[in-house]
């Protein structure tokens, strides 16, 4: 109990931060839809903690069951975008549902955690071990590989580059922990560095640009460097202390594009400084440490392993997120968890909390 | 196991990124606060006025007036094109103009940019009474150098211009910076300091698209200090008058404080050029006029002074005691030192040291020079204050020369023969003077021993600081010196002196002529004298580059003289 309501804290205090930094980077902005946009953000955290409390009272072993079926209603969902999906910034993510709008993209991540999670806790009906440690080829990568590709090939198409990727990160992550043979690891990551030339030409335009862009800011620093080149300063001209809440020039004057969804973290840099930038490290830092150990609290394999999985879709978003922002990683449009701006992000990672609760909780039980 | 691994490697990427973290946001982080400012921060300049340059009456030589330019502030909603013609109508020029001239200032938005420069008055009350039809279009009175006189004193006013290289690397520290505006020559670049004005403005706020947020502060344009100086405009204007066409310089100075009256140089610039350049054609000839306009010959070169210089010889001569009143020379035409003949320029028969001065005779001093001796005439050239500056308060003063056996020896390897003596004597060879220096050394014998130290500046900021301005030392001579050598200016400036030109002007007036013969073309002449001759108020240095004798020299200081007389200077 003690944990569930350390993640709960946690997860308040940095959506609170979050709300914060939406309300600062968008008050200055002229015309209705900013002038709400930090209210409808707490409102995406008020539907998330009720998500949280919701999942984190339904037994995982229930998720067990509906995997396929959840699997499957992904699949769909992300066909659906390709037909009914709204089409913005260039990119065809979202599912329009009465008043609001939903990316399924995001919900994608955490039913393949979910998947994962279940294909490699699978038990042998002969003498209730562990199949994956006896998993050949086949069966321990390229089948489990193959049902991740089809949501990863829909996401890329979309496209999302930052989504697929997320994905396949955390698909060889949960490789590791789940104890598949390490040569197996080994020769996919090979194998993936290899075939990185052939993604090269499966990239849009934009894509490569912002690859390219990454290796160097300069080659274009009006065009796709632009916002990577902003976000360093935004972060770098924070000082220690920062510029104070509500008085950071990068994002108040817009100089720094997407400063409340992707670069979130660069406003927030800018205003709490060196200090306020390390505290939320922290934080996040916390968060996951908290999932890391109630999977080694679990015994139940299925329920260690999903809450590894969701330890490592939140760190690995967090870290990519904020490694783009300081130009360390390539752009590719990943939200913060729980900060930036996005219903559909924040409660899935409240759900994914949620779930992970539960896991704390039910592990008691058997 | 595995997850314990998996705890390690997120702590550590975290502790990376804190790292990174603390790489940009604090050991690079006041790079970064300077590219944030950058982004949003822009500052729409406004001038002061420098300060005005007077004369020692008040009358303005030197001041500055509003000029008006047509600003436009580009704003991203606007309708640039649109403006722009609104303006070319109302200035008559052709819009296309404007559009070049607008593409190729532009740097940003919000970022004034200039697109006509000094537009009459009437077009600018006329621009801005449409101010509401044409908007971004800011008039910024833009104040710009003026000279009501013309050229007259351009020497010692200088000219004003864009600060270049070396004058920035040495003033970088004193706040200024490219682009300013600073004096070049003459007291614009000595005082500088005071004249400058300093500039203030607005720093404004701007979004990503370079539109106005907010104005973050204002600090009011200083203006700079008027300066005064001790130059008389009506004796300044006679000099440049007498010299006329004549290349050459006219020093006017007070005996007993140094102050200058007068300088004036010929050829001469008009410092009006280097305010509006619009023709550069005309500034590069400027400066390769092989007469070289803008250098100020009163204190920048040096000349050998002739006969002028026996003021120094015949004071050598009586301090040492090797000559007194009643010493006297039998002159016969020349003078034979060893082998070679030294010739006078005329046959002068017995006379005394104060006839000597009067017909300005060689042979008495060649004889006088021998027997004083190079090194006593060097060191008597320098209590004088020969070769160094006088310490005016100008810039680029040249020291001039005295030659002397140990110099010779040195950097010639040769001995000091009595020739180079007797050339000495008479001011010839190797030596060097500004007319300024000449000037100073006339002073003596018009106060009384003093050497004073000539100044420009009277007052700064309405307050007189000549009390600062005034320094003299006392040039050790005995009052019979002093005396015997004021007898013989005197003579030279009466009946039968070699400036008895300057004799019934109605005043009396004593001094020195000189003629320095040159290798090529016209020697130079030189007149240094002062006046009254009773109670000394100016002392007068007229030099004439390739003028001829000195004679000449003496008739430019009697037009000036008899200007001052007319106008009840003196």
């Amino acid at each position: 109990m003690k944990a569930t309501a350390l993640i709960l804290v946690l997860a308040l205090l940095i959506s609170a931060i979050g709300v914060l930094s939406i309300y600062s980077s968008t008050y200055r902005k002229e015309g209705i839809q900013w002038e709400s946009t930090y209210q409808r953000q707490l409102l995406w955290v008020v539907l998330g903690v009720a998500f949280f409390f919701l999942m984190s009272g339904i037994n995982y072993r229930r998720i067990w069951d509906a995997t396929y079926l959840l699997y499957a209603a992904a699949a769909l969902l992300l066909l659906l975008v390709f037909i009914l999906g709204v089409v913005r910034l260039g990119a065809q993510r979202w599912l329009r549902l009465a008043w609001f709008t939903f990316q399924p993209s995001e919900i994608t991540k955490l039913i393949a955690v979910i998947f994962i999670a279940r294909y490699f806790s699978a038990k042998s009906v002969d003498d209730v071990s562990l199949k994956v440690n006896k998993m050949g080829v086949i069966r321990g990568l390229v089948l489990p590989l193959a049902f991740m590709a089809v949501p990863m090939a829909l996401i890329m198409e979309q496209p999302d580059l930052g989504s697929a990727m997320m994905i396949l990160l955390v698909f060889v992550a949960m490789l590791f922990v789940s104890g598949v043979r390490m040569r197996y690891l080994v020769t996919f990551v090979i194998l993936g560095l290899l075939s990185l030339p052939l993604l090269w030409h499966m990239l849009r335009d934009y894509q490569r640009d912002r690859l390219m862009v990454f290796l160097n800011p300069n080659i274009d620093p009006l065009g796709a460097g632009y916002t990577v080149i902003q976000s360093k300063i935004a972060i770098g001209s924070g000082g220690i202390f920062g510029k104070g809440w509500l008085s950071g020039t990068q994002s108040q004057l817009h100089f720094l594009p997407e400063s409340h969804t992707d670069f979130i973290f660069a406003t927030f840099a800018e205003e709490w400084g060196f200090l306020g930038s390390c505290a939320l490290l922290f934080l996040y830092y916390l968060v996951i440490r908290e999932g890391i150990r109630i999977a080694g609290r679990t015994a139940d394999n299925f329920g260690k392993l999903l809450a590894l999985g969701i330890s490592l879709m939140l760190g690995i978003q967090v870290i990519i997120n904020i490694a783009m922002n300081l130009g360390m990683a390539p752009v590719v449009g990943l939200p913060l968890p729980l900060m930036s701006y996005g219903g559909s992000s924040i409660i899935v990672t409240f759900i994914a909390l949620g779930i992970l609760a539960n896991i704390d909780r039910t592990r008691a039980v058997f | 196991m595995r997850i314990r691994i998996v705890n390690f490697i997120f702590l550590g990427v975290f502790l990376i990124i804190a790292m990174v973290l603390l790489g940009t946001e604090v050991i690079h982080g006041k790079r970064f606060r300077q590219l944030s400012n950058k982004n949003c921060i822009r500052l729409v300049p406004q001038l002061g006025t420098r300060g005005r340059i007077l004369d020692r009456e008040g009358n303005v030589i030197a001041d500055s007036y509003l000029s008006y330019d047509v600003m436009l502030l580009p704003q991203p909603d606007d309708n640039v094109d649109d403006v722009l013609s609104g303006v070319a109508k109302v200035l008559g020029i052709k819009q296309q103009e404007l559009k070049e001239r607008f593409k190729k200032e532009f740097i940003a938005l919000s970022l004034p940019v200039t697109i006509a420069g000094n537009i009459p008055v009437k077009k600018a009350v006329a621009l801005e009474e449409k101010k509401m039809d044409l908007p971004g279009v800011v008039i910024q009175p833009h104040p710009l150098r003026r000279y009501p006189y013309g050229e007259l004193a351009c020497h010692l006013l200088g000219y004003l211009g864009e600060i270049d290289r070396w004058r920035l690397t040495k003033l970088e520290d004193y706040g200024y910076k490219t682009r300013d505006i600073v004096g070049f020559g003459g007291v614009e670049e000595r005082y500088d300091y005071y004249l400058r004005q300093e500039e203030g403005g607005f720093s404004t706020q701007v979004d990503h698209r370079g539109r106005f947020v907010r104005t973050l502060g204002y600090r009011s344009p200083q203006n700079g200090k008027d300066i005064q100086l001790t130059l008389d405009l009506r004796v300044q204007k006679l000099a440049e008058e007498a010299l006329g066409r004549q290349v050459g310089s006219v020093v006017v100075m007070e005996p007993a404080s140094g102050e200058i009256i007068a300088m004036a140089n010929n050829p001469v610039f008009n410092p009006a050029a280097f305010v509006d350049r619009k023709s550069d054609a005309g500034l590069k000839r400027l400066f390769n006029d092989p007469k070289s306009p803008l250098i100020n010959r009163a204190i920048s070169s040096t000349y050998p002074p002739g006969s002028v210089f026996k003021i120094v010889v015949a004071s050598a001569a009586l301090e040492t005691g090797k000559i007194n009143i009643n010493t006297t020379t039998d002159c016969t035409g020349s003078f034979y030192v060893g082998q070679q003949r030294f010739a006078c320029w005329n046959t002068h028969g017995t006379q005394n040291v104060v006839g000597a001065l009067m017909h300005s005779c060689n042979v008495f001093f060649y004889r006088t020079g021998l027997l004083v001796g190079p090194q006593a005439i060097y060191e008597y050239a320098l209590r004088f204050g020969l070769s160094r500056p006088s310490g005016i308060d100008l810039p680029y003063e040249a020291s001039g020369f005295v030659p002397s056996p140990l110099w010779k020896r040195v950097y010639h390897f040769r001995a000091w023969f009595n020739g180079d003596t007797a050339n000495l004597a008479i001011g010839q060879g190797d030596l060097l003077v500004s007319p300024v220096q000449i000037a100073r050394a006339m002073a003596v014998f018009a106060n009384n021993g003093f050497l004073v130290t000539p100044y420009v500046l009277k007052g700064v900021g309405g307050k007189d600081v000549s009390l600062y301005q005034r320094k003299f030392s006392r040039v050790s001579l005995k009052d019979s010196t002093i005396d015997i050598v004021r007898q013989g200016l005197r003579k030279v400036a009466s009946e039968g002196g070699t400036a008895s030109n300057l004799s019934g002007l109605g005043v009396e007036v004593a001094g020195k002529t000189g003629t320095a013969q040159v290798g090529r073309g016209l020697p130079h002449g030189w007149f240094a004298g002062f006046l009254p001759y009773k109670n000394p108020r100016f002392v007068i240095c007229v030099f004439l580059e390739h003028g001829g004798a000195g004679y000449y020299a003496s008739t430019t200081a009697k037009r000036i003289i008899e200007g001052m007389v007319k106008e009840g200077i003196i």
